[in-house]
């Protein structure tokens, strides 16, 4: 009746089976064997990837959103727990974030200065106030006003590079939280937010933001 | 593309150098997740999706072309690719579209695809391409990229036998492609 019902020529059915693969559509069995033509069929693999290629405008529609740092966990699935080199010289390099550092650090051994404030978080009046100070090899965050959490609930202290998703950096209850950290970067921000017990479940702030304050210069 | 600095760090990744792999990681995983998220509709799986994207991108950098297309495209297909096999894995029962709050938290915050590639001015020619398809045919190509739907999926919500909507689709690509490679 139409043109629709007429089949496919054999070219434009292996560009329409390619098609609908980079679409998605297909049932999973179907991806399976369109997935093992494209590891054995160079000449079918060009044609997927020329879709990819046709179709990428529309990835403009895919809202970015904001990632937790998950590199540690990758990293130690690839490379396992043991790989702690070098982590200054990444940081300079900038091709770090926050979390690889607080990971990375542990093995290094920096002289200790005491410990000078680096950021106050709340404001002077605010009932609940935290102080950051760094000591040259540790961060070390402690409430000055206000009291812990309720029961079934936590502080946790965050850092956010600018631009960048908030790293945890731990739970504070009535002792200061001390955490391997090489520098107090000026301009980060360290803030505190209201979250279940045991921590944000999803590796980021789900919670109120308590208090937050800006690294200063030292 | 004259520069395109996700595929020179990828060709770094595939030379084993970890601090790209980082600086990779930094530069891309908030559009990964969005894709993932987007697709797979909750937090918790976008996330666990997003460690085997980047263990993947490690292992199969080598494989990345520059000459054949762009760096983030190639990331996107295989973030899209490992999100739509977990989401036809999952079986027809739950599909993207089924899921709550994550999900419409993306996508009512995104401008339309359309409505960003006209912005964006130089990727008009897909825009132009989806005009000479019919609306629910080119709204059919969009709902099943970005969202992931199945064909079981996209036949119930026009209401066509699954069938129909094949033929229907594999039309409207081939045209797609007439058009854009004009």
């Amino acid at each position: 009746m139409t043109v629709d019902d007429q089949p496919l020529a054999p070219r434009d059915a292996e560009d329409a089976l390619a098609a609908e693969y980079v679409l998605g559509v297909l049932a999973l069995p179907d991806r399976i064997v369109v997935e093992k033509r494209i590891a054995r069929e160079p000449a079918f693999a060009a044609r997927v990837a020329a879709w990819e290629e046709r179709l990428a405008d529309l990835n403009d529609g895919f809202a970015p959103v904001a990632a937790p740092d998950l590199m540690p966990r990758i990293e130690a699935r690839l490379f396992g727990q043991a790989r702690r080199r070098r982590p200054l010289l990444g940081w300079l390099a900038g091709a770090l974030t926050a979390a690889a550092v607080a990971v990375a650090v542990v093995a290094v051994l920096p002289v200790a200065r005491p410990a000078q404030v680096v950021a106050t978080l709340g404001a002077a009046d605010a009932t609940l106030r935290f102080e950051a100070r760094h000591n040259g090899a540790e961060l070390i965050v402690t409430r000055v006003a206000g009291a812990p959490a309720p029961a079934g609930q936590v502080q946790e202290v965050w850092i956010i590079a600018p631009d960048a998703a908030p790293v945890s950096l731990g739970l504070i209850a009535d002792a200061p939280l001390t955490v391997a950290y090489p520098d107090a970067p000026k301009g980060w921000t360290i803030a505190v937010s209201l979250e279940p017990a045991g921590g944000s479940p999803t590796g980021a702030p789900t919670g109120p933001v308590l208090a937050a304050g800006t690294i200063e210069g030292v | 593309m004259t520069e395109d600095s996700v595929a020179e760090l990828i060709a770094r990744v595939a030379a084993q150098d970890r601090a790209a792999f980082r600086a990779l990681y930094s530069a891309t995983a908030s559009k990964l997740l969005g894709v993932l998220l987007r697709i797979l509709g909750t937090r918790s799986e976008a996330e666990d999706a997003l460690q085997e994207v980047f263990t993947r991108v490690w292992l199969r950098a080598g494989r990345f072309d520059p000459e054949k297309g762009r760096g983030m495209t190639w990331l996107i297909a295989l973030a899209r690719n490992l999100a739509i096999d977990r989401l036809r894995a999952r079986g027809p029962a739950t599909t993207a579209s089924d899921e709550g709050d994550a999900l419409d938290a993306v996508a009512d915050g995104a401008p339309s695809a359309e409505g960003r590639m006209i912005a964006k001015g130089e990727a008009r020619r897909i825009a132009e391409c989806f005009d000479t398809l019919e609306p629910d045919r080119a709204q059919a190509v969009r709902g099943a990229y970005l969202d992931g739907l199945s064909y079981l999926d996209l036949a119930e919500r026009h209401g066509v036998p699954i069938n129909t909507m094949r033929t229907w689709l594999r039309r409207s690509l081939l045209k797609l492609r007439e058009c854009m490679d004009r």
